[in-house]
């Protein structure tokens, strides 16, 4: 075994040393828990670099490493690490987020005279501990258990100033509303568990692989074809995807759960709860791969997420507002990917997002220090000369976000069109998934570029965006480095030229085409192909990849244009009615507002209102003998209580004398 | 012997504390109580696997003796513990000792006959768990009520007086409802047997002995048996729709008092469930499957919706507790290792998520004199380190992974989801999980109401600092909470041991 697997547990276990120094010392030390946090995490980054490395050189890993439930004569439910091309490539996005973001921390919470950072400190390493380990999580349940310890931090955090009532209200949404997938994710993990007697992620003994051999056996389960059962089960987990990953129709929390500090939306957003729903996906392609339905439901979830949710990020006022309606729409992209069977393709925008959506959260913390917490773009303007660093790097990543060449997000997010395009070129119904997201594209580039326009462009229209506030190194390192990511990160896997220029230069694929054989690239590519049926036609990768490109930048450049003026105004407003509707997005939050207080809450008062003067009622009504007693012990003082224990010996005799006469002991 | 010293230092502990001055009883009791929490430990550190005692297997710490002999029937003092009550005898020593503790702040009058009172119930919660021959076993039964009655009607809230007589009335109805179908059980049995030794009881009906009595056949006899006794047991438990004593006993009980009745009591239904009718009775529970799920199902959505309409904090985790035992009704019925071993499993869970609710909610109103919803706002503010257990308790009690409730609830639905006991198991159990989204939707609104947002309090309490006594056992059990989450085979494997075989019952190995 490489030596760095052996250390690999530590990745997940160094944030959690810092979640219980930070929380126990937090408040005597200097930094309240930010270096503690920094080494932490620092020290993951690095023995995830390591662990890369070995899988680089071919090697896997996976072990059990902890009973947590020994079956005696039933399945056991235990921890392992599982460590192949995907779960190495994650664990360096997600650790170096991490780092990135305690570092910014110093500048964003420490350097404003934040109160709480020991829980801040405390809650951040618990949060990466919890999304490391479920990023290496060998099993199904283990992955569940981490799931959920992911989205209690985001609650944790989305809340960290519970002083005001909307951190309050918005903690509460996301965890409810994710809870109502994870519902879902549950129902799923427990029948994986009960049809195939694990949860295991690899091997010939993986849940996967049982999956696609009880399908060409014929099996049936619980009376239901295998076929099917599996879909069944693939869509109840799904469940919990749509929630975490904020896809159409669970969407609605991820907007609300700006109120967090703008390093924890960072986090969120681009490396933990958000990215936890699709790598979900990704981790068990091997089961979906089986089935077309489910490839076609996430598919379809996906395209129409992406469009739905750029559509609202057209006409927000608020930067981080306009950021979290493109996460919730890029993560639609990556659904795309993975229900077209371009598995390489939507972990190559994984990857990208992660970079440079974290990059943009951590740019737009800086303009709001600088803007002395203000977030409205309409308040800003002209940012670009007092704060160079920033603006620059958020500009590579929004160049990455609209999909503009070179940048990363051009790339992976062409791949993933292109994916969709080859498969509806066969099976037409596609078509529409792939002319959604294409939409999608031109709006993308048009709400990146009005919020740069509106950010740092034209004139300050405010006195705060005349004299902004300087921001630190604490700030400016991490956005370099994002910013060089977002740039060059698309390099890996360059399908267009690749595929024209005849060069072998994929590779992201190739090292996604390796590691285990069970969740090699390559084996989901032919389940995909034939078990599920799919099938892609040729065609060449330059023409879409041009279209797509011209949409960007024509989108883009509207944007620009429009808003990068003296006096920008809003020309969205003329839609009039349209406007209006997407401005309330669409009436899903009132909805779901309804559907807790106007149907269940109300639900819940009836039944309330039922129990009590039906079901009590009843029972005071036939005991005569309690109301008869009640109103005499009203009568009594407190202190002839003995009565009481008299009347209950009585009783047992009384009982004992029955049982006597009927015993026949007489 | 040492469960007759257990039984014995709580006898004469509650004995001396009623002879004590008011002055040092809360400090005697808790020394005390923590003679029967060190035996209890002691035990399951000795303990070894004896696999289930009503089926076959040899009690651990067995003492056997004629008590009482009346031919032809002999009472006899037999006590004696497996994997299944181990469990919940340490769960009684802790919590008697952490409400104990949790008790010193509020009780201000009468404190001698209080905790003399907490100990007798302590005595009676021991002898419960313990005892096999079932005339014993059904005075400590009995004994248990006594003192809850007089703890809620003496030191409970203004309509203590109401809370206490439907308690005792309710609970009293379902002994004798329980005693009769239990007694005609024995002499159905006819000569079969000569003693109320309840494995020998089982081991008799299992071989079908069971004869006709006062014109019932054997089978009908049986039936009427089972739902006489279920139905008693049912109240304790408290299932829907003999539930409604709950939340009103809750509600007046002085908050020490509601962490042992919700901790311990309510298990000492669903622990008498297992023993008599899923285990004695089995063939007719599996017969029975269907309703006895559908009427655990109801209980975990319609206790939670109740939960749902609360606005006093004390309700709302009084109602859920009607919510977690409909999960371990579940478990049960479904037949198999993990359903009720997860049943088991979360008696104990429950009972120290529950026990830490209750108090932390305690701890609340010493401070504020209020636990309505609507009367307080944003008390993270001025007391962050309770607010912070009330957190972590609530996750508990939504299931967070790595705390003991998501282990029994995982456990329960995975042995419910694969019961072949229960038609359409998986539908079944798919309706009953909903329970964990809703158990979410209203405590995270009560913390946001009451915990969260700007401080405000109506009763104009000055808040102080909650007193070193009043935290500590917060932290006790928080910590047994995630101790028992991230392991829990500390008491899953002993569990497992003595579930397996009643899981046998129903064809599952």
């Amino acid at each position: 075994m490489d030596a760095a697997f052996t250390y690999a547990p530590l990745i997940a276990l160094f944030p959690l040393a810092s979640f219980v120094i930070a929380l126990a010392f937090g408040k005597y030390l200097p930094t309240r828990g930010a270096l503690p946090g920094i080494v932490a995490t620092g020290a993951s980054l690095l023995v995830s670099v390591w662990v890369a490395a070995a899988v680089w050189q071919g090697h896997v890993h996976h072990e059990v490493l902890y009973t947590w439930i020994a079956g005696e004569d039933v399945v056991s439910l235990e921890f392992g690490i599982l460590l192949d091309p995907l779960s190495a490539l994650m664990l360096v996005v997600v650790s170096l987020i991490s780092f990135l973001v305690h570092v910014f921390s110093l500048g964003y919470m420490n350097a404003e005279g934040e109160t709480g950072l020991p829980r801040y400190y405390a809650e951040l390493g618990l949060f990466s501990f919890s999304m490391l380990a479920f990023v290496y999580a060998d099993n199904l349940l283990m992955a569940f258990i981490f799931f959920e310890l992911v989205g209690v931090c985001s609650y944790l955090l989305i809340g960290f100033w519970f002083r005001d009532g909307a951190p309050a209200s918005a903690q509460k949404k996301a965890f409810l509303v994710t809870r109502f997938g994870d519902y879902f994710f549950l129902i799923g993990v427990v029948g994986i568990l009960a049809t195939f007697g694990t949860t295991t992620f690899v091997g010939s003994e993986g849940f996967p692989q049982l999956a696609e051999a009880a399908i060409a056996g014929g099996e049936t389960f619980w009376g239901i074809d295998a076929s099917q059962w599996v879909t069944l089960l693939g869509l109840l987990v799904l469940g919990g995807v749509i929630g975490k990953s904020a896809q159409f129709p669970l969407h609605t929390w991820l907007p609300d759960a700006m109120e967090g500090p703008t390093t924890v939306s960072a986090l969120i957003h681009a490396a933990t709860m958000v990215a936890a729903g699709v790598y979900l996906v990704a981790r068990m392609f091997g089961f979906y791969a089986v089935s077309p339905t489910a490839l076609a439901i996430i598919a379809f979830v996906g395209a129409f997420t992406a469009l739905f949710a750029a559509t609202m990020g057209v006409v927000k006022d608020d930067i981080k507002q306009v950021l979290a309606y493109s996460t919730i729409s890029q993560y639609g992209y990556m659904m795309l990917g993975l229900g077209v069977g371009g598995y390489v393709a939507a972990v190559f925008h994984l990857m990208n997002h992660a970079f440079f959506k974290a990059l943009l959260f951590l740019g737009a913390g800086s303009v709001i220090v600088a803007m002395h917490h203000k977030q409205n773009m309409w308040e800003m303007g002209g940012l670009k000369e007092h704060l160079p660093v920033t603006y620059w790097t958020f500009l590579a990543g929004s160049l990455a976000l609209a999909g503009i060449v070179p940048f990363s997000g051009f790339w992976s997010k062409d791949e993933v069109l292109f994916e969709a395009l080859l498969l509806g070129a066969e099976a037409p119904i596609f078509i529409a998934a792939y002319a959604m997201a294409l939409a999608a594209v031109f709006l993308t580039g048009f709400y990146t570029f009005r919020m740069v326009a509106l950010t740092f462009h034209g004139e300050a229209r405010t006195d705060d965006a005349a004299t902004p506030h300087g921001v630190g190194w604490s700030i400016k390192f991490p956005l370099v480095v994002l910013g060089v990511l977002a740039t060059v990160a698309g390099l890996i896997n360059m399908k267009p030229v690749a595929v024209v220029a005849d060069l072998d230069i994929l590779y992201l694929e190739t090292w996604l085409d390796a590691g285990f054989e069970t969740t090699a690239y390559g084996t989901y590519t032919t389940l995909v192909t034939e078990v599920a049926g799919f099938s892609y036609a040729d065609i060449g990768p330059l023409l879409p990849a041009i279209i797509a490109l011209v949409l960007a930048v024509a989108g883009a450049a509207l944007g620009y244009r429009t808003y990068a003026v003296a006096e920008p105004t809003e020309p969205v407003k003329r839609l009039g009615g349209a406007y209006d509707l997407v401005r309330a997005n669409y009436y899903q939050d009132e909805f779901q507002v309804w559907l807790a207080e106007g149907f269940t809450a109300r639900l819940a008062r009836a039944a309330d209102s039922f129990d009590q003067i039906v079901i009590d009622g009843t029972v005071n009504g036939i005991s005569t003998v309690s109301l008869r007693a009640g109103s005499r012990v009203r009568r009594l003082q407190r202190g002839i209580v003995t009565n009481y224990a008299a009347l209950m010996a009585a009783s047992i005799v009384a009982l004992l004398l029955l049982f006597a006469v009927y015993g026949g002991w007489f | 012997m040492l469960i007759e010293a257990m039984l014995l230092v709580t006898l004469v502990g509650a004995l001396v504390v009623f002879a004590s001055p008011n002055r040092y009883a809360g400090r005697l009791a808790f020394a005390i109580s923590l003679l029967p929490l060190g035996i209890s430990l002691w035990l399951y550190h000795r303990f070894e696997a004896v696999g289930n005692i009503f089926l076959g297997g040899d009690p651990a710490f067995e003492t056997r003796a004629i008590w009482i002999d009346l031919q032809p029937y002999a009472i006899e003092w037999w006590v004696g513990v497996d994997g299944i009550s181990l469990p919940l005898l340490v769960l009684a020593t802790i919590l008697a000792t952490l409400a104990i503790v949790s008790a010193w702040t509020p009780i201000d009058e009468r404190e001698s006959q209080f905790y003399g009172l907490i100990l007798i119930l302590e005595t009676g919660l021991i002898g419960v768990f313990v005892a096999l021959d079932f005339i014993l076993w059904f005075v400590f039964w009995e004994v248990v009520l006594i003192p809850m009655y007089l703890l809620i009607g003496i030191w409970g809230g203004p309509r203590r007086k109401y809370a206490a007589i439907k308690f005792f009335v309710y609970t009293n109805v379902a002994s004798l409802a329980m005693f009769i179908g239990f007694v005609a059980i024995v002499f159905g049995l006819g000569d079969a047997v000569a003693t109320f030794g309840m494995p020998e009881i089982t081991a008799a009906l299992h071989d079908g002995q069971l004869g006709a009595l006062a014109g019932l056949d054997a089978a009908t006899l049986k039936l009427a048996a089972f739902l006489a006794i279920f139905a008693g047991f049912a109240v304790k438990v408290p299932m829907v729709p003999v539930h409604t004593w709950l939340p009103d006993a809750h509600v007046e009980a002085p908050s020490p008092v509601s962490v042992l009745l919700a901790g311990v009591l309510l298990k000492m239904g669903t622990y008498a469930l297992l023993r008599f009718n899923f285990t004695m009775f089995d063939d007719v529970a599996q017969q029975l499957a269907v309703p006895i799920a559908i009427l655990a199902v109801i209980s975990v959505i319609y206790g939670a919706m109740l939960a749902l309409a609360q606005s006093d904090l004390k309700r709302i985790v009084a109602y859920s507790s009607i919510s977690s035992m409909g999960y371990v009704i579940l478990g049960l019925v479904a037949y198999t290792t993990y359903g009720v071993g997860g049943a088991t499993f979360q008696m104990i869970s429950h009972g120290l998520i529950s026990g830490l609710m209750f108090m932390v909610v305690g701890v609340i109103y010493n401070q504020t004199h209020t636990r309505m919803v609507g009367d307080m706002a944003g008390l993270a503010d001025r007391m962050p380190v309770v607010v912070g257990v009330f957190v972590a308790g609530a996750f508990a009690y939504m299931g967070l992974p790595l705390m003991s409730g998501f282990a029994a609830e995982f456990m329960i639905f995975y042995g419910a989801f694969e019961s072949t006991v229960v038609p359409s198991a998986p539908l079944v159990t798919a309706v009953a999980m909903f329970g964990i989204v809703i158990v979410a939707g209203y405590l995270l609104w009560a913390m946001q109401q009451s915990l969260f947002g700007p401080f405000r309090l109506e009763t104009d309490e000055p808040l102080g600092r909650a007193p070193i006594q009043d935290i500590a056992p917060l932290f006790v059990l928080l910590a047994l909470i995630i101790l028992l989450g991230v392991d829990p085979d500390i008491f899953v494997t002993m569990i497992q041991d003595a579930a397996d075989p009643v899981a046998a019952l129903g064809g599952d190995t």
